[in-house]
């Protein structure tokens, strides 16, 4: 027994090792950049700033955490923008059309559901590859929203409601208070339960997952269950946030949830990631741009450099696991 | 001369061009001087000096991590050394990128077939050189080129196929013949065998001998010791890293080869222990479903029930549809005497029937995740409290059945496809032992495992029977259900055809039922 505790502590290393130096680095990535834009401008490190980066930041990392669940499985959602964008309708029309405030959120998010079990649907039972059933909802979805509202936005008057997003606690952004709400849920589930590990078989093979036992199909609904859920949740944030619904809003946030992920270490090919990552990933993106904005970059440049960094920092992860092997 | 025609005879031509010896016969053409090669502190190949003769079949034994691979690696410029000589036809040379070595003519036919799935079999064996005029590729002339050497080495292989389309026997026949034609002087045959049906073995045997009368030095790497003496001329064996010796091959016998392979004699590889046979665990009658029909055996506690067939005569497909991955059609199964639907492969667990599938890469592993995992993949509910996995039972769990199965690892955190065949295959044993089961079936247990885990692999058959389990063996090496079965069943076409009892039928008779001459 004393052997075997000595064997797991001493060598119990290079996979987790890895995963923990990275997510040091990343996190110190992100404080150095901190530093800097600190160094760089007198506005960074003001509380009024800070609490933008949050609340910026807050939007996308809880999309990624979604993103990664399906992408561990080896899939890819593309239509967490246009879920955000939709829910954020659905949330407006039920408030104007006099539903109660919790019960709209909860249909809202019911909406999350059967659109992440749609996307299930299409892979498992009509064999369409991820990308392709998650793009045609990505379309499909802005069209639905401005049937509803015919092209125009649904303002929303709930104050209890929009007041939420701009409201602090212990002087913290409530939007940032989500993340957290939503991270440690999403970390028991996946490093700790073995529904978890299943998404991580599931995403290596699922051939030998299925002939161990696993419930494969079951694992990918809830995959896509929990982006599209996580997706219709920033819809209600975002709806908070600006006080409308609009079916256009959250274009291209698809793109900032997958590179948040993958700059966390998530691998596209599936069976690596983490939840720390695609946290970390989405708040190095908030400060590039939140750092672009006070140093009155060109936003076309921050894009540029936005797409450099991606580059770099993915290049790095490669590296890093290549010489660990 | 037509252009075809032209086309045709520039790439037959490659067939015939060992025909230049480099060096005359039985001359050194590759010879290693204390060729070293370390990972780190790891010394995967100590020092070693070997001498390749030309036109030789030289054969080369050893367990898995024995410093095989590390050696066809070495010698195909995969990898580069750390230390030594290499002289080919007596010069020094480096050996150190893939294309060097071709350019010189050395090859080699890996056991898993690299090449590519969706193009067809002459894209294939003229990938990375293919037949141009003006930029554009001469389709029909590769075709018709390559389908004159596969007739030429009397393959009966369609040239215009989908190379998926075809069996893994077919496929290694067709990387066989790619670099047959590519102008090889050396040519390093990795395990050609493992997936390869009698026949198809023999046609390959016959290509290597006409590939060495036409005086191409072909370097054989088997785990089988009957085709190593079949074949070589001489053989070398391999031993932690180290050579251990060469010998010619009539100088030799299997028993000294194992010797000095494993260190230690073996007395009997198939370890076979009698129990006698108690209450009946499983019985099919009339099965039928996707690839086989109307399979009707039982299986009892205590046994081992062989099935033997070739490769797709429906022996893995049975196995399947009893698992409950492959829906049954027709018939029925009793399961200590009930009757059963087995629908899902949950419901065969939880009834106490456990697989360790044909292919351990396609159906058995996670190969990129660490060895915990797969072992413990099969039982996480059971390590589970409500929603959390109880981590000191899912760490013990995994210890476990690495210290009773001696896999040799560092720790349960290394990724499975950092791991040997012999010690992939304990982990897919791992993952059944530690779900527990009332009848195992192990299909294709010994595929690319070297003896020593294989003996190891049939003891841990006879504690399986000691504790009151029952197994179905699938092989399509008939020595192994042979020595061990305690009924064998020959599978052809999909369906049951020949019952025998331990040992009562003989190899050929046996052969000949699951050929259908």
């Amino acid at each position: 027994m004393s052997a075997e505790t000595v064997e797991s502590g001493a060598s119990a290393a290079p996979r987790k090792g890895v995963s923990i130096l990275f997510g040091l680095t990343l996190l110190g990535l992100l404080l150095f950049l901190w530093l800097l834009l600190g160094l760089a401008t007198n506005s960074f490190w003001t509380p009024n700033n800070i609490s933008n980066l949050l609340r910026q930041g807050a939007m996308t990392a809880i999309l990624a955490v979604g993103q990664t669940f399906v992408i561990i499985t080896a899939g890819i959602d593309l239509s967490v923008g246009a879920v955000v964008g939709f829910t954020s309708v659905i949330v407006a029309w039920l408030l104007a059309a006099g539903v109660p405030l919790w019960i709209a959120i909860i249909l809202t998010l019911a909406f999350g559901v059967l659109i992440g079990a749609f996307h299930a649907f299409g892979i498992v039972r009509m064999g369409l590859p991820p990308f392709i059933i998650t793009l045609a909802t990505l379309t499909s979805l802005r069209g639905i929203g401005l049937l509803i509202t015919n092209g125009s936005t649904i303002s929303i008057t709930n104050e209890a409601f929009t007041n939420f997003s701009r409201a602090d606690f212990l002087g913290v952004p409530s939007l940032f208070w989500m993340v957290i709400v939503v991270a440690i849920p999403a970390y028991v589930f996946l490093h700790l339960s073995r529904f978890g590990r299943y998404l991580f078989a599931v995403g290596s093979n699922s051939e030998a997952a299925r002939l161990s036992g696993v419930n494969v199909h079951r694992t990918i609904y809830l995959a896509y269950i929990l982006s599209s859920t996580c997706a219709a949740f920033v819809g209600l944030l975002l709806a908070s946030r600006i006080g409308i619904g609009n079916a256009t809003q959250a274009e291209g946030w698809e793109l900032q949830a997958i590179a948040s992920s993958v700059i966390g270490g998530t691998s596209l090919f599936g069976a690596v990631g983490s939840v720390h990552g695609p946290l970390l990933g989405a708040f190095i993106l908030a400060t590039i741009n939140n750092g672009a904005n006070l140093l009155n970059v060109n936003s076309f440049w921050q894009r540029i450099i936005t797409g450099a960094l991606i580059i770099v920092i993915v290049y790095f992860d490669q590296l890093r696991r290549r010489s660990a092997r | 001369m037509t252009e075809l025609q032209e086309a045709r005879d520039i790439r037959t031509e490659g067939l015939h061009v060992a025909t230049r010896h480099p060096v005359p016969k039985g001359e050194p053409i590759l010879e290693l001087r204390a060729l070293q090669k370390k990972y780190g502190a790891v010394e995967a190949l100590k020092p070693a000096s070997l001498t390749f003769l030309s036109g030789e079949i030289h054969a080369i034994v050893g367990e898995n991590g024995a410093g095989k691979s590390t050696l066809i690696k070495l010698l195909t410029g995969v990898i580069k050394r750390t230390s030594g000589e290499v002289f080919w036809c007596g010069k020094p040379v480096q050996l150190g990128t893939p294309q060097e070595a071709i350019e010189r003519g050395i090859n080699a036919v890996h056991q898993e077939v690299v090449l590519c799935a969706h193009l067809t079999v002459a894209a294939n064996m003229f990938l990375g050189d293919e037949i141009n005029r003006n930029g554009l590729m001469r389709k029909r002339a590769m075709t018709d080129a390559a389908q004159s050497v596969l007739d030429d080495l009397g393959f009966n292989l369609p040239a215009g196929a989908v190379l998926g389309s075809l069996t893994i026997g077919q496929q290694q026949l067709v990387a066989t013949a790619r670099a047959a034609m590519r102008g090889t002087q050396f040519l390093i045959f990795d395990e050609p065998t493992a997936y390869l049906t009698r026949q198809e073995s023999a046609q390959l045997f016959r290509l290597i001998r006409r590939l060495q009368a036409e005086g191409v030095t072909i370097v054989y790497i088997s785990h089988r010791m009957e085709e190593v003496f079949e074949l070589a001329d001489r053989v070398s064996v391999l031993r932690d890293g180290t050579h251990v010796g060469t010998r010619r091959i009539g100088e030799t016998n299997e028993a000294e080869l194992i010797a000095l392979m494993i260190n230690r004699t073996i007395e009997q590889i198939y370890h076979k222990e009698h129990f006698p046979p108690g209450e009946v665990i499983v019985e099919t009658r009339n099965l039928s479903g996707p690839g086989f029909q109307d399979v009707s055996l039982t299986v009892r506690a205590g046994e081992i029930v062989g099935l033997y067939g070739l490769i797709g005569a429906g022996r893995s497909e049975f196995a399947l549809g009893l698992y409950g991955r492959h829906r049954p059609t027709s018939g029925e199964v009793y399961w200590q005497g009930r009757k059963v639907e087995i629908a899902s492969e949950r419901i065969a667990m939880d009834l106490g029937i456990a697989l360790a599938p044909e292919s351990r890469r396609d159906q058995g592993l996670c190969l990129n995740l660490p060895i915990g995992l797969n072992i413990n993949l099969p039982v996480f509910n059971r390590l589970s409290r409500g929603l959390t996995i109880n981590g000191q039972q899912e760490r013990e769990n995994a210890d476990r059945q690495i210290r009773d199965l001696k896999i040799k690892t560092p720790s349960r955190r290394v990724l499975v496809s950092a791991m040997s065949g012999g010690n992939q295959q304990k982990i897919v044993i791992g993952k059944w032992l530690s779900h527990g089961a009332k009848l195992f079936i192990f299909d294709e247990p010994t595929v690319g495992v070297d003896v020593g885990t294989k003996a190891e692999i049939y003891r841990l058959f006879a504690r399986l029977l000691e504790k009151g389990a029952g197994i179905v063996l699938i092989s399509s090496y008939l020595p192994e259900v042979y020595e061990l079965a305690d009924r064998l069943h020959v599978f052809r076409g999909g369906r049951l055809v020949a019952s025998h009892d331990y040992r009562a039928a003989s190899h050929e008779e046996v052969l000949t039922q699951a050929i259908g001459v």
